[in-house]
């Protein structure tokens, strides 16, 4: 092919420059309509999962044995044709994870594992005078809890770490603390399942942002769960353990699980409904900008026509001076590529800075001041591809259109 | 050189099948010899443009055979015969048809940068060159759109003759210029045959014209009268 097509073409898109800007133009917005819905789905999604990640690790260890229905009697007792056992108990075995020591070991000693957290939750009673709250109380330690769920940002009065030398201390969701009104420095008084009671000091208040957890939530050392629930030293509920990769929970969970009589879930598995909304954010960000897309690609395709048409004695010239079709086809779809690589490369800058002014505006939500974006390489990547897929093959219909017009015809007029 | 046979038509007949079928062109046969300066004319509605079109190679819906320089081009690919065009053919249309966009030096330069042959530089020097001897060389630089219906004939024959084409070819070439242009596209014509031993073959209603040229072939009801 030779370079005077490419020269024609330039000739063609700088003749008509306002074509030219108006199909560009068209592109641009596509693309930086792709960056900006996905960049912001993104956001939203790590935003959520940031939530998520504020209470629950990434991956969590506790027992969840049913009860044993087992029929004792009827076993003892095989052959025999009548066997009735009214009113049968149901016997709990375990409670908890009785020695999680071997486990945690085991856990710290894999390479993708960033922390491992023992609770004791249960759950309360809260109660305040006449008031009384169902609640869940997480006996935690309290420097690891932070370090794995970085709790201490949500701290609205008192500080975390003046847990940590109280042992009758406790710090409570906001909501909680408010339907109980106690404030900072009085008493609370709770209650477990087994009738125990005994009085803690508020010595902080939380708020996350998360209405279920700031309505349910206080923390207690570990120890003072312990002591309140009855039980020993080494005594845990759950295993909230971290990993380096949030997202590949897969492998420790396949290594884990066989090995231990316990429940090893992800948080994938535990918060299945988030991922699927998240999913559906995705798509729905995936078809408007496709759309868009779509109609830039169709404004292409109209302005490509035109053109066309308007050239048809020049193309049928050029075919009698001896041009042949693939060279008119690469002049119209150059004309399409130049589009489509500029109107992308402007979309993608565009795109990018509508997200930094949308940024800007003001959005308080879990720390946050600003509408959460999280720009990720492969969606720049993809709306630019999509974009100039689609550009092109707008191009290419009116320009095959172009390669097979028949000079003669145009010519004798 | 002069007088090697540089066309031969045979046997050429072409039907038009739509509005309603009717031959156009009935069992032409004839030959041109290379430095002929040929007129073809003929009643309107003869046949005559049709027949050059089948003759320049764009229209390869007809039967019979056709040679050029010796080579049959019937039954090639249109990108053979494009090919052939842009090295071995040069047209000159009633309508300039120069492209609007582009200066008058860059339409005279096209075909030869399409047959990218030369450099681009000693391509730009031929140009000025023909356009020197066509007396234009003060619109190089100008856009094509601006010149005037005769300076324009006289650019497109420039880009005719770019490549040294065996054949130059012209439908009207002079049908839409006054007598003084007329002449001077004649005069070109003349001495490209004569000096060059280029070969012409032009459509013409002008009777003193045709009369002037080697050779006339009149057309009537799409066959040859003489
Ligand atoms: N595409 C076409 N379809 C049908 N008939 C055509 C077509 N082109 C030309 N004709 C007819 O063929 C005849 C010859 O046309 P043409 O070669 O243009 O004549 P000339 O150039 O001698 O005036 C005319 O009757 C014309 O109407
Ligand atoms: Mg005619």
């Amino acid at each position: 092919m030779p370079a005077v097509n490419y020269k024609i073409a330039f000739v063609h898109l700088t003749f008509k420059i306002k074509q030219t800007m108006v199909a560009m133009l068209g592109v641009v917005f596509g693309i930086s309509m792709y960056v900006f819905m996905n960049s912001f789905m993104a956001g939203i999604n790590d935003l959520q999962t940031t939530l998520a990640f504020a209470n629950t690790a990434h991956i969590r260890v506790y027992n969840d044995q049913p009860p044993d229905h087992t029929n004792i009697a009827e076993r003892a007792l095989k052959g025999y044709p009548v066997v009735l056992v009214r009113d049968s108990r149901v016997i709990k075995y375990t409670e908890g994870i009785k020695s999680p020591a071997p486990i945690i070991s085991w856990l710290l000693n894999q390479p993708e594992v960033a922390g491992v957290e023992p609770q004791v939750n249960s759950s309360v009673f809260f109660r305040n005078g006449g008031n009384k709250v169902n609640g869940n109380l997480c006996g935690i330690d309290v420097e690891n809890e932070n370090k794995l769920f970085k709790i201490a940002r949500f701290m609205t009065e008192g500080r975390w770490n003046d847990l940590k030398f109280r042992p009758e201390g406790i710090i409570m969701g906001s909501i909680l603390a408010e339907a109980l009104s106690v404030h900072i420095g009085d008493n609370v008084n709770l209650l477990t399942n087994d009738g125990i009671s005994k009085n803690y000091k508020v010595v902080g208040i939380f708020e996350t942002g998360e209405r279920d957890i700031d309505k349910t939530k206080a923390y207690v050392n570990i120890n003072a769960a312990r002591q309140l629930q009855g039980k020993n030293q080494d005594y845990v509920t759950d295993l909230q353990v971290n990993i380096q990769h949030y997202k590949e929970t897969g492998p420790l969970i396949s290594r884990l699980a066989p090995v231990i009589p316990f429940k090893v879930e992800s948080w994938q598995e535990a918060n299945e409904g988030m991922l699927s909304a998240s999913k559906l954010r995705d798509i729905i960000a995936m078809a408007v900008s496709l759309t868009i897309l779509m109609v830039a690609g169709f404004g292409i395709f109209n302005i490509m026509n035109i053109t066309i048409n308007e050239k048809i004695k020049e193309i049928a010239i050029l075919k009698a001076m001896g041009f042949s079709g693939g060279d008119v086809t690469v002049i119209f779809l150059f004309q399409a590529l130049v589009i489509g690589l500029s109107g992308g490369l402007l979309g993608l800058l565009f795109g990018y800075t509508v997200c930094l002014l949308v940024g800007l505006i003001p959005f308080k939500l879990d720390g946050k001041e600003h509408l959460p974006f999280t720009y990720h390489f492969a969606d720049f990547y993809s709306a630019f591809l999509f974009g100039l897929v689609i550009t092109l093959f707008a191009g290419y219909l009116p320009a095959r259109k172009a390669s097979k017009i028949d000079p003669v015809t145009i010519i004798r007029g | 050189m002069k007088n090697e046979t540089v066309l031969k038509a045979n046997h050429i007949m072409k039907s038009f099948l739509l509005p309603d079928s009717f031959q156009v062109l009935k069992n032409i046969s004839f030959e041109v010899k290379s430095g002929e300066f040929l007129c073809l004319t003929g009643k309107s509605g003869s046949g005559k443009s049709t027949l050059l079109y089948v003759l320049s190679t764009m229209d390869t819906a007809y039967q019979g055979e056709l040679y050029l320089k010796g080579e049959l081009l019937t039954g090639r690919t249109l990108n053979q015969l494009a090919a052939f065009r842009n090295e071995h053919i040069g047209f000159v249309f009633q309508f300039h048809y120069l492209l609007p966009e582009f200066s008058v030096l860059d339409n005279i330069m096209l075909p030869a940068l399409k047959l990218n042959k030369f450099s681009r530089q000693e391509i730009e020097e031929k140009a000025y060159r023909q356009l020197t001897l066509l007396g234009m060389q003060e619109q190089a630089l100008k856009s094509a759109g601006r010149l005037s219906g005769g300076q324009q004939q006289r650019v497109a024959i420039a880009r005719a003759l770019i490549n040294d084409p065996a054949i130059i070819m012209g439908d009207e070439p002079t049908g839409n210029l006054d007598s003084k242009n007329t002449a001077i596209v004649f005069d070109i014509f003349k001495e490209l045959s004569q000096s060059n031993g280029q070969t012409i073959i032009a459509v013409t209603h002008d009777n003193d014209f045709a009369k002037k040229s080697d050779r006339v072939i009149e057309m009537n009801d799409g066959q040859i009268l003489f």
